[in-house]
């Protein structure tokens, strides 16, 4: 048997190694990009740990609230009977020496569990050695000694980097002060933003019940739970972005398929005479099935682990892609080493031998049915395909009402499952109409478009069999290309117009840094009053967003002025009343939602909403629903007075000033710039906020785009390799062009058209499938996965520019196989057996 | 001054002790050694002996398909050692039509399409080259035949269509290898009857490879191959 595999199949991929190695290096790519994806993605959300998750210790319980905990609490909790010991921290994000942030936390710094770096460390440190302050840092960030800046929401401070931290406790850079240092630069007055509680050895397994007896006589704005909760929160928060990368992940796979297909039904035909022999001297129909099952086991497992080397090497430059996306939308984020993972790499490799079995499985089939003693022709198995091209036509339809039909399910588990099955529904649908079009318009090119085209024509309606699997498999990648630019942009210019209608104030500030989901500095309130004072400024309205949980999930909670936003900024609503929103927020007992929170928590207008607010859980009325772009975790709103009044101190983390339109902006902006030196601000003209947000949005989606690239790739590289095969099985035909008279320069341009009109098919079905995806990528899967309403726009340049990009890629393609065929000896090739 | 033949006409093919060396397998090995031989318009020759003698050899240097190691070819008076790519090309779509043993139709273009194609190959408009196909068809007695493919034709029938193709440039020189060698005893009659029908029609000088005895009686000569050289 293995005699067999090695003389029938093994030998035969041997003489073909350039089409052979194409195929295996598709393969590989699929397997590579899901490998590097799943690592890269299991990073953002698991061992990538939320920034603030990075200090390891041995802790059980966290007591945390909105705003801040009373600074009497730990006095209180201390003096409970219990055997616990509390670690008060706060936490927050300082930029060092102007240009990284990295998570700061003030601790006890005596009673902490980190262990430093240096032996010498261990010797208590002085936090205030001659007038300078002391920091811990970790490594990476400064020696012992060296001077350290740090800027903690609008304001710089310089410290002295005491000791460093053993760099193995931790997950990324961090700044690790004493809690009264840590207390005087964040500006917290006395409030610590979490406890934590460590169980005694003997009670570690009774965490629940220790949280419930905590829980007992704490206000109610108060959280008491395990502390392993806000990783379980952030997994379930990446869980749609993660399952949508997951999925996006697996269309170089996809397009891969069809190369096997293509490679595999290529082998049946050009081996026909050689199975109908082996058929004639004994071999079984299900020889035949299992030999060319084999060969696909073959691609699947050789093509897997090189997929699964490669996806090693690509997911540290995914890993950095996918953070990007997960600071910009959720959470802020540390690289933990990408390292191999044996599950993740289990799963790839399967789904690469999965989906080389399944694709073979058709022409091995086929392979299983030929009668022995039958060599038939080449001829003969096109035109049968060319009979069927009628029939996949109805498939085709059948396949489009089936992805209509899918696209009305409403989600299965929380997932779009309907979603996809439909997008996988119209691939098919596109790639059962590739023969009909490769038939259809390559029988119908006549002379009139020049010789070359005339046989460049006919030549891929004849070998309709791969032609069409060729142009399926480019019209997949450009499907997807097209539908997801189609989508991006989309989104792109929904999230423009909403910025244009939203954004109306004059000046925007906040602390300078980049900014992150879960990163709220703030703002002097100083500065705020200043600014007031300032002559043409009609307004400053103060917004101070809290990251909270809700139902188990990170929101953000936000208050501003909801009288100056209504006047001058303008907001309106997508569902609710504008004139009884801003009464009921005035009053006190009424919120506004975005559209993400509203989808995720099945809130709707008139439903009620209980929120932590500092030691109070108050319960609010939803009085409307409005657009919002910038965060998929969505925004609970509630008007500035309503918040001072469970937040008395709190100082806003972006200021919006509304100017007259008399006013000369340029002095007016030099002025408040004035107002707040040398205060670390970032001051955003209207234009530049737009700007920043396109910047932000552009960084998100680059991910994306990396992952086009890539199947788009792994298709041009599949016409590359069939093409070439094309050439080697019709070398007959191009000699006998010569003996005809055509030259040399003749047969490169048809060997070139061929090419072009694999690109122009695979552009036409997959421009138009494309279209019909990104329908169901914005009104289905995006609606169901993070709830954003997006407005379809057709972003034609863009599209145009990758359209053609494409088509010439695809003509290049074709210009080793033009070159090999000008090449073929035309006597030698007539000659030929 | 072109040479004239014998029988006083300009010959179209004038191969002059050609000789045509190549090397396989590291060995040097003498497909032709020091063959003449000269072929007026009109002229029928069949060219006879076993297989690997040379015959076809002699037929691709006849067809300015390739190049002799020593001598010269004419074709129409043109040395073709003299000439490019691009030269042979164009000497080719001029003056040399092909007739193969297993036919050679493309099968995925009509009948049509094949016989025309030597003429859009050349240049031709679509239109003319169209007239001149079924006129082509139509000699061989394929009237009706245009839009069939291939694959829906008779053995015999594809080699007329091959003829057609071969005839439809009105070359000066028809080079025919074993072109009744798929076909059964009647069809190939008939085969010959028309390759006979060219030379005379046409004033095409025929050149034909066989290996059967039977086809030499149309032919004006018997040219007799073996190891290489003209006997």
């Amino acid at each position: 048997m293995s005699a067999l595999f090695a003389r029938l199949i093994l030998r035969p991929l041997w003489a073909d190694r350039g089409r052979t190695m194409v195929t295996l290096a598709s393969i590989a790519l699929g397997v590579a990009v899901i490998f590097a994806m799943d690592l890269a993605g299991e990073a953002a959300a698991g061992s990538f740990r939320s920034s603030m998750e990075t200090v390891s210790g041995g802790e059980d319980i966290e007591i945390l609230s909105t705003g801040g905990l009373p600074a009497d609490l730990l006095g209180r909790l201390s003096g409970l009977p219990y055997p616990l010991r509390y670690s008060p921290r706060i936490e927050d994000f300082a930029i060092v020496n102007e240009k990284r942030t990295v998570p700061l936390f003030g601790v006890d710094v005596f009673a902490n569990a980190l262990e430093l770096a240096e032996a010498g460390n261990r010797a208590e440190p002085k936090l205030t050695e001659a007038g300078q302050r002391g920091v811990f840092t970790t490594a990476g960030l400064g020696r012992r000694g060296e001077s350290i800046r740090l800027q903690v929401n609008d304001e710089a401070h310089d410290f002295t980097i005491l000791g460093t931290i053993d760099s193995r406790q931790v997950s990324g850079d961090l700044v690790l002060l004493d809690l009264e240092d840590a207390d005087l630069v964040t500006g917290r007055q006395g409030k610590i933003d979490r406890i934590l509680v460590t169980l005694p050895e003997t009670e570690k397994a009774a965490v629940d019940q220790w949280a419930e007896r905590l829980r007992q006589g704490m206000p109610e704005g108060i959280t008491v739970r395990p502390v392993g909760a806000r990783k379980e929160e952030n997994r379930k928060m990446l869980a749609a972005f993660r399952w949508n990368l997951r999925v996006l992940s697996y269309i170089a796979l996809l397009v891969g398929a069809f190369l096997i297909y293509n490679t595999i039904s290529v082998s049946v035909v050009r081996r026909r005479a050689e199975i109908g022999i082996v058929r004639a001297v004994g071999g079984t129909g299900r020889l035949m099935v299992a030999g060319f099952l084999a060969e696909a086991l073959f691609f699947g497992l050789a093509g897997g682990l090189l997929g699964l080397a490669l996806g090693r090497i690509l997911a540290e430059g995914a890993v950095k892609l996918v953070g990007l996306t997960v600071t910009a939308l959720y959470v802020s984020s540390t690289a933990a080493p990408v390292e191999f993972a044996w599950s993740a790499a289990a799963v790839s490799l399967g789904s690469g031998v999965l989906v080389s079995l399944l694709a073979a499985l058709a022409p091995a089939l086929e392979a299983g049915r030929i009668p022995p003693t039958e060599a038939m022709a080449r001829g003969r198995v096109d035109t049968q395909l060319q009979a069927a091209a009628g029939r996949q036509l109805a498939y085709a339809g059948a396949l489009l009402g089936l992805s209509w039909a899918l696209s009305l399910l409403p989600p299965w588990g929380g997932k779009p499952m309907g979603g996809y099955v439909a997008t996988l529904a119209l691939v098919g649908a596109a790639s059962f109409t590739a023969p009909s079009l490769v038939a259809f318009v390559g029988r119908r090119m006549t002379g009139w478009a020049g010789v070359e085209a005339l046989l460049a024509g006919r030549s891929l309606a004849g070998a309709l069999r791969r032609s069409s699997v060729l142009v399926a498999a480019l019209a997949t990648a450009i499907a997807m290309m097209t539908s997801v630019g189609i989508m991006v942009g989309s989104f792109r210019e929904t999230m423009l117009t909403w910025i244009d209608r939203q954004i109306r104030a004059d000046f925007y500030l906040r602390p300078a840094g980049e900014a992150a989901m879960d990163r709220h500095p703030t703002i002097s309130e100083d500065v705020a009053r200043r600014i007031e004072q300032i002559p043409g400024v009609l307004a400053v309205d103060r917004f101070r967003a809290y990251s909270i949980r809700y139902n188990g999930l990170p929101v953000i909670l936000a208050a501003g002025d909801v009288q100056a936003q209504m006047r001058y900024g303008r907001t309106s609503l997508q569902k609710g009343d504008n004139a009884d929103a801003v009464r009921g927020m005035l009053a006190g007992e009424a919120v506004i939602v975005s559209e993400p929170f509203g989808e995720k928590h099945g809130v709707k207008v008139g439903d009620r909403i209980t929120v932590p607010l500092g030691q109070a859980r108050p319960s609010f009325r939803v009085a409307g629903i409005f657009l919002d772009y910038s965060s998929e975790n969505g925004y609970i709103i509630l008007d500035q007075s309503v918040a001072r009044r469970y937040l008395p101190a709190d100082e806003p983390s972006n200021l919006a000033i509304y100017a007259d339109e008399k006013a000369d902006r340029a002095a007016l902006r030099a002025r408040i710039e004035a107002s707040y030196a040398p205060r670390r601000i970032a001051l955003f003209e209207n234009r530049s906020l737009r700007n920043e947000a396109v910047r932000i949005f552009d960084q998100t989606f680059a991910v994306t785009y990396a992952l086009e690239a890539v199947a788009i790739f792994v298709a041009v590289m599949g016409v590359a390799g069939a093409m070439l095969a094309l050439i080697i099985d019709r070398r007959r035909e191009i000699g006998l062009l010569r003996f005809l008279g055509g030259a040399a320069g003749q047969v490169r341009r048809m060997v070139l058209f061929e090419a072009g009109l694999i690109g122009l098919f695979s552009q036409l079905l997959g421009v138009l499938s494309g279209a019909l995806l990104s329908l169901v990528l914005i009104f289905v899967i995006n609606k169901q996965s993070f709830g954003w309403t997006i407005e379809f726009h057709l972003p034609v340049l863009a599209l145009l520019s990758a359209l053609a990009f494409v088509l010439l890629a695809t003509i290049l393609a074709g210009l080793y196989p033009a070159r090999m065929a000008t090449r073929l000896n035309p006597i030698e090739v007539m000659h030929e057996e | 001054m072109e040479k004239r033949n014998l029988t006083g006409c300009v010959a179209i093919l004038r191969i002059e002790d050609v000789s045509k060396e190549y090397v396989a397998q590291g060995q040097r090995v003498v497909a032709l050694d020091a063959v003449s031989l000269e072929m007026a318009p009109g002229e029928f020759f069949a060219l006879v002996g076993r297989s690997g003698c040379g015959k076809s050899t002699l037929l691709n240097l006849a067809g300015a398909m390739d190049f002799p190691t020593r001598g010269t070819v004419r074709i129409a008076g043109q040395d073709t050692g003299r000439l490019d790519d691009a030269g042979l090309t164009g000497l080719r779509r001029q003056q040399v039509g092909f007739i193969f043993q297993n036919f050679q139709l493309l099968p995925t273009l009509t009948v049509a399409e094949n016989v025309e194609l030597p003429l859009l190959l050349a240049g031709l408009r679509p239109a003319p080259a169209r007239a001149r196909a079924i006129e082509s068809l139509a000699w061989v007695e394929l009237d009706g035949y245009e839009n069939r493919m291939p694959h829906q034709l008779s053995g015999g029938q594809m080699q007329r269509v091959a003829i057609a193709r071969a005839l439809v440039h009105r070359p000066r020189l028809l080079l025919a290898d074993e072109p009744i060698g798929n076909l059964d005893t009647a069809t190939g009659n008939l085969i010959l009857d028309l390759l006979r029908r060219a030379a005379r029609d046409f004033s095409a000088a025929v050149l034909m490879a066989t290996h059967s005895p039977d086809s030499t009686r149309v032919t004006d000569r018997v040219v007799e191959m073996r190891d290489g050289r003209i006997q």
